[in-house]
């Protein structure tokens, strides 16, 4: 059976280096809260992985190859950039 | 000098930045036993405080993954959202453990620039003594396969132990990580809870050393591909019985604080 955190495959790298920018990144993470489409059109994802990640689908994510934790960063990450004022801080 | 004291400690980050979908009273139950940490941090006055944690692909990504780290540079920083943090680096403790451990047979990668990630940082802000002492950042490969081997992993901790023995400064150590979580994946709302009450079992008996046997497809399909730190850890301690100070499994995380006499 495939670990749950697999090898990541060469061909996803765009997908993970887009992700990994949207967890880490500021900048890439407010432009792409202000224009999701034209943010992953520059950064050169493709069709499929466009729409996964617009829907936000997890598991398409994954079965194209996105490191099942950078998926689940980026979406926290985003959720604390959209909607701040939801959290409590420590 | 001996260690001075030796914690594991979870980083979730919901810890630190609590959405509505975590039951604040266990994050407060949590939050507890990090206070008795670091009251027993403070009373073991370490010099230094030496952190074990995997990486969260955020100093290292694809573009180079290393097994095993070590930060050398003066200050190590980070942010996790409204979060920016910075931590002085004792210099001299992480070089020696980098020419050493390289002296010993593990060919460790060394960063004088890496960002620090909250697998570091939510442990110290919640655990770090007054006035703060120099940490060094000690990495190990979780979440990129394939990772360093838990014997591996056991290996490395011991040989860390040959050298910060002796070393002049005193040192606490830290693990973060653990216990069971399936972040990204589809098991995220069903850890293997059962595994890590065995462990924490097993642990408090001083049998630690059987960690070492545990295979990396052990650790990934319970969840568990943080223990490496753990184990790391456990390498520098033998068989020392743990003190669980807290067990906390939330919906999707198995939250454990334990400390060992050292």
């Amino acid at each position: 059976m495939e670990p749950h955190y697999f090898f990541p495959p060469a061909a996803a790298y765009p997908l993970n280096r887009f992700l990994f920018a949207l967890k880490s990144d500021t900048a890439v993470r407010e432009c792409y809260v202000a224009d999701p489409e034209g943010t992953m059109r520059e950064h050169g994802l493709d069709d499929q992985a466009r729409a996964a990640l617009a829907a936000a689908d997890r598991d398409r994510l994954v079965a194209l190859g996105a490191h099942p934790y950078l998926v689940f960063m980026a979406q926290v990450r985003l959720s604390m950039t959209r909607e701040p004022g939801t959290f409590e801080y420590f | 000098m001996p260690l001075v004291a030796a914690f594991a400690l979870p980083h979730t980050p919901q810890l630190l930045v609590r959405p509505p979908t975590e039951d604040r009273a266990l994050v407060l139950r949590v939050h507890t036993a990090y206070a008795e940490v670091k009251r027993r941090l403070a009373a073991a006055r370490p010099e230094v405080v030496a952190i074990v944690a995997g990486d969260h692909i955020e100093g290292f990504f694809l573009d180079a993954v290393p097994a095993l780290a070590v930060f050398v540079g003066a200050r190590a920083a980070g942010e996790f959202g409204r979060y920016h943090y910075a931590f002085d680096v004792h210099e001299a403790l992480a070089r020696a453990i980098v020419e050493q451990g390289i002296e010993a047979g593990f060919d460790l990668t060394y960063s004088q620039d890496v960002p620090l990630d909250y697998a570091f940082y939510v442990p110290l802000h919640f655990t770090m003594p007054e006035p703060r002492v120099p940490i060094v950042p000690l990495y190990v490969n979780v979440y990129l396969p394939p990772q360093p081997t838990p014997r591996r992993c056991y290996a490395w901790g011991q040989a860390l132990r040959r050298i910060l023995d002796v070393r002049p400064e005193r040192v606490a150590v830290i693990a973060s990580g653990g216990l069971s979580h399936f972040p990204g994946t589809d098991r995220y709302g069903s850890p293997d809870y059962d595994f890590d009450r065995a462990l924490l079992a097993s642990l408090a008996e001083g049998r630690g050393a059987e960690t070492a046997r545990l295979t990396g497809e052990e650790l990934d399909k319970a969840g568990n591909v943080e223990l490496r730190t753990w184990i790391t850890l456990l390498g520098a301690l033998g068989d020392e019985r743990a003190e669980v100070l807290c067990y906390e499994p939330s919906w999707h995380h198995g939250n454990a604080v334990v400390a060992w006499p050292v």
